[in-house]
């Protein structure tokens, strides 16, 4: 009997890996083996092995596509995810702080308008109105706004929930201390608050960087493409060239990657903790 | 006597910087749609036609099925991870080999470029050349056109959708579950409940509040879901996977901005009568550990 | 003009229309040691923090040093406030949580280095200024938290409660070491607790709180000598005075008695009350007695050494002259009867 108890967890954990490489393993491995491929072999759309490996050849052709868009296109993406991720914590953290420790009856209405940030779906064509309103249609700085408008909601309840942590004698201690308000938020609370901006800013830049529908709608035009862009219009450009296409998939592929293998378990926390409160 | 207003340390405006770019970015297009969506509309100038557009949405076959459609994938992709979430989230919390492993495996998909996996699924799914396809004729099955058969279009695309996003209803079931007390197990095992009786009596039971919030954020996203849509069929073949946001583009391009924020309108209003009762009806359902 | 270190005139705090601050008149003569002692929700750490300035005030005025300061910012009070949780800044080192004020008032940098030094010396802390908070044991925290107050060379130091986050040992140790900072620093100093030890051990001046009101203010042996209402008598001294009422009290002409246990002597043979011993309970120095006396009702008597007594011994217990205690129906102290 007990030698029975002891070996299950082994043949479960078997059948489940088995499983899971089955099913969310192998289209990771296509995508590495069409990148690989020449476009012949590319072609065929099966998983044999790469006759040749033509990795660099791929990755230099890629790139080189329609005068280095790519690049462009990563140049971009990176702008407008650093930018919206670093006004996106300094805006929400300030909300957050204030809801977290302020109590009137205008926090319901706040809490009330962020709620309805994570259900109410943007109305694109009037925000592309305004936009044109405010001169920043197709401009990077309008995408990055955008963002930060779509990312505030999440922002907000994650910082508010973590501040309701700090006790609030730190900022009566600063108070007496002589510190005015900025000097609380700046050199007492904002410094407390790393743990969960790290995870904000990890949580926020995988979501802006993989972003399609905002930018396809807000940044059209080749001046200020994305990499998300960039991967759908290539569908027509390689339209049989598999193999670029894939290098481009596995391209835009390694950022999130590089994110989610330094910080696992920052994302799990960023994620959980934002979804329960809610 | 009188009173001096003294300055609070938490001052309002530190709200201001959000409100203004969430006001303006947000809520601004929100108040302007319901207006919008009562006209003609050419961004820049309006005409005002009353209901016409919404008369349109309802009466035009392919902008109603997109309604249907809506429906269909959000409760498909949404029951569907609920589901399948709690199964992974109970096997990844017992004590198996590699479960590490595998909640790093399970995840993972959920971090990547949606493009990038539509593009990957639709060349996997072609009928004839697909690698499911042919793997299926290795074993004697005659595959489907999994996106050119107008009535499997969109459920392949869900399938596609729960692949990449069961992950995350894995990991919030996951820390709902470690935070039930083994107590109540303990307690269980000596009153002779059987696994499957613990998984429905104490389990499922005080898990719910992961259940309420990966419905009803699995829910919100599949109503408002655009993207692998777009990218795998375009809502086709023809308008058998159009849902209201592919219809909303569609509109757009097509230069019918008034319509297209009625759709948007739709798609509020869809979320709005879906979601709040059956938030309002979890919260009452709610069991105090 | 009379310099007080603080007066409260006609003090009242509301919350919407609860009054919990019930106004409080109050004089603390400079370099007091003054404590505010009551049981919870009495007030006085609401009453603390309307000092500090970190609560305002509905009605009244607050007098620091002979300014008032009803107003005033916290930082503009000339207070420092000591916190029952300490309050140290968890990023910051003990050097940088002492010195975080001056920072903030834009003190050059050899001087902040130079007050907070001072400050360590003082608490024999000097070892400790590049540790952050979390490496360092209660006491320690709480000399930093001191720490801090000191540099600010405040008018008034207040404590909002700053032994009850430690053990029993370590309390008594950290009481010693406070009154010996009193001595030297000689500042006033506004103490809260609602341990009656702690009041009874280290004021000069004790206010008793109860319900928002000042019940009494008085040296600690006025207090326990002759406490001006019947919660008074009850809160202060332990073991806790007996208290009668009832027919009992009537029969000895008043609404409430009182009469200390260790002001009642036991015999044997006679006595003015008569009774029956209940239960016992040695403490190795001394015992207390519970009796059931003939038509008075339950009195706890304290007896000193190894007593034989046991349950069951039938005993009569006699009040001391002129230490007994008789309140009205108001509860207010009657004169007593009393010999010179």
């Amino acid at each position: 009997m007990r030698q029975r108890r002891s070996r299950r967890p082994v043949w479960v954990g078997l059948a489940a890996m088995a499983a899971f490489l089955a099913v969310f393993v192998i289209p990771f491995w296509f995508i590495f083996l069409q990148a690989m491929k020449d476009r012949r072999g590319a072609g065929r759309l099966n998983f044999a092995w790469p006759e040749s490996w033509h990795f660099w050849g791929n990755l230099v052709e890629v790139v080189q596509t329609r005068d280095y868009l790519l690049l462009l296109a990563f140049f971009n993406s990176i702008l407008i995810t650093l930018g919206a991720v670093t006004l996106l914590v300094i805006f929400a953290s300030m909300v957050g702080f204030v809801l977290s420790r302020r109590r009137t009856r205008l926090n319901g209405v706040v809490m009330a308008l962020v709620l309805a940030g994570l259900m109410i779906p943007p109305a694109v064509v009037p925000t592309i109105w305004v936009l044109q309103g405010l001169n920043l249609f197709k401009t990077l700085h309008g995408m990055i706004l955008i963002q930060v408008a779509y990312g505030l909601s999440f922002s907000i309840l994650l910082y508010r929930a973590f501040i309701a942590g700090i006790p609030r004698e730190l900022d009566e201690a600063a108070i007496i201390d002589g510190a005015r308000p900025w000097q609380v938020f700046l050199r007492v609370i904002l410094p407390l608050l790393k743990p969960v901006t790290v995870t904000n800013i990890v949580v926020q830049s995988i979501g802006i960087f993989n972003d399609f529908t905002n930018p396809l709608y807000y940044l059209p035009g080749r001046e200020n493409v994305t990499v998300q862009l960039t991967l759908f219009n290539f569908q027509s450009q390689f339209s049989s060239q598999y193999n670029l296409l894939f290098m481009n998939i596995l391209l835009i592929t390694i950022p999130p990657l590089i994110v989610f293998i330094f910080f696992n378990r920052q994302i799990v926390a960023g994620m959980t903790a934002g979804a329960i409160k809610g | 006597m009188a009173q001096r207003q003294r300055h609070s340390p938490y001052p309002t405006w530190f709200f201001l910087p959000a409100a203004m770019v969430y006001g303006t970015l947000f809520l601004l297009p929100t108040v302007a749609s319901l207006w919008f969506s009562l006209t003609r509309w050419d961004l820049y100038t309006a005409h005002f036609i009353g209901l016409d557009n919404f008369r349109q949405f309802f009466s035009e076959p392919f902008l109603v099925a997109s309604v249907g459609n809506t429906l269909i994938y959000a409760v498909l992709t949404s029951g569907l991870k609920t589901v399948l979430g709690l199964l992974l989230a109970v096997l990844l919390v017992s004590p198996i080999i590699w479960r590490g492993t595998l909640r790093t495996i399970v995840f993972f998909p959920v971090l990547v470029s949606t493009i990038g996996i539509g593009i990957t699924f639709t060349t996997l799914m072609h009928p004839t050349r697909g690698a499911i396809n042919l793997g299926l004729e290795v074993i004697g099955i005659d595959g489907p056109g999994w996106l050119t058969d107008p009535g499997l279009a969109l459920i392949s695309v869900a399938l596609v959708d729960v692949w990449k996003g069961v992950g995350l209803a894995t990991v919030i079931y996951m820390a709902g579950l470690v935070s039930i007390p083994t107590d109540y197990y303990e307690a269980s095992r000596i009153d002779g409940a059987t696994r499957s009786q613990q998984f429905w009596r104490i389990t499922l039971p005080l898990v719910w509040p992961a259940t309420i919030t990966v419905v009803t954020l699995s829910l919100i996203g599949g109503l408002r879901y655009f993207e692998l849509i777009w990218a795998m069929t375009r809502g086709g073949p023809g308008f058998a996977s159009d849902v209201v946001a592919s219809t909303i583009y569609k509109q757009y391009q097509a230069g019918f901005y008034g319509l297209a924020t009625a759709g948007n309108v739709v798609l509020f209003v869809l979320i709005a009568v879906i979601v709040l009762p059956l938030s309002l009806w979890f919260n009452r359902r709610e069991v105090q550990a | 003009m009379q310099m007080t270190g603080l007066t409260l005139a006609g003090v009242t705090k509301s919350f919407g229309a609860v009054q919990v601050i019930k106004g409080v008149d109050l004089q603390v003569p400079v370099g007091a040691f003054c404590v505010f002692v009551g049981p919870s929700g009495c007030g006085k750490s609401t009453l603390l923090r309307m000092i500090s300035g970190l609560d305002e005030v509905t009605a009244g005025t607050i007098t620091i040093g002979g300014q008032d300061v009803t107003w005033a910012e916290p930082s503009a009070r000339g207070i420092a406030m000591v916190f029952q949780s300490y309050a140290l800044y968890p990023h910051m080192t003990v050097a940088q949580n002492i010195g975080f004020g001056l920072s903030l008032a834009r003190l050059p940098k050899d001087q902040i280095a130079a007050k907070v030094a001072h400050a360590a010396a003082l608490l024999q802390m000097s070892a400790l200024l590049d540790r952050k908070p979390k490496q360092l044991s209660g006491g320690q925290r709480q000399r930093v938290a001191i720490g801090r107050a000191i540099v600010r060379d405040p008018k008034v130091f207040l404590f909002d409660e700053p032994l009850s986050n430690l053990d029993a040992s370590l309390r008594a140790q950290m009481r010693l070491e406070l009154t010996d900072l009193h001595k030297r620093i000689g500042a006033t100093m506004i103490y809260v607790t609602h341990d009656q030890v702690e009041a009874m051990t280290m004021a000069d001046q004790i206010v008793v709180l109860n319900a928002g009101r000042i019940e009494q203010v008085g040296t600690p042996m006025e207090l326990y000598r002759a406490p001006a209402t019947a919660f008074v008598a009850g809160f202060i001294g332990s073991p806790r005075m007996n208290l009668l009422g009832g027919p009992a009290a009537t029969g000895l002409g008043c609404a409430t008695y009182g009469i200390r246990p260790e002001h009642v002597a036991l015999s044997t043979d006679e006595g003015r009350w008569p009774g029956v011993v209940r239960h016992l309970e040695r403490l190795g120095p001394d015992a207390l007695v519970y009796l059931l006396a003939d038509g008075v009702g339950e009195i706890v008597a304290r007896v000193e050494g190894e007593t034989p007594l046991a349950p069951g011994d039938r005993v009569h217990a006699s009040p001391l002259a002129g230490r007994e205690h008789r309140f009205d129906d108001g509860g207010r102290r009657m004169m007593s009867i009393h010999p010179a």
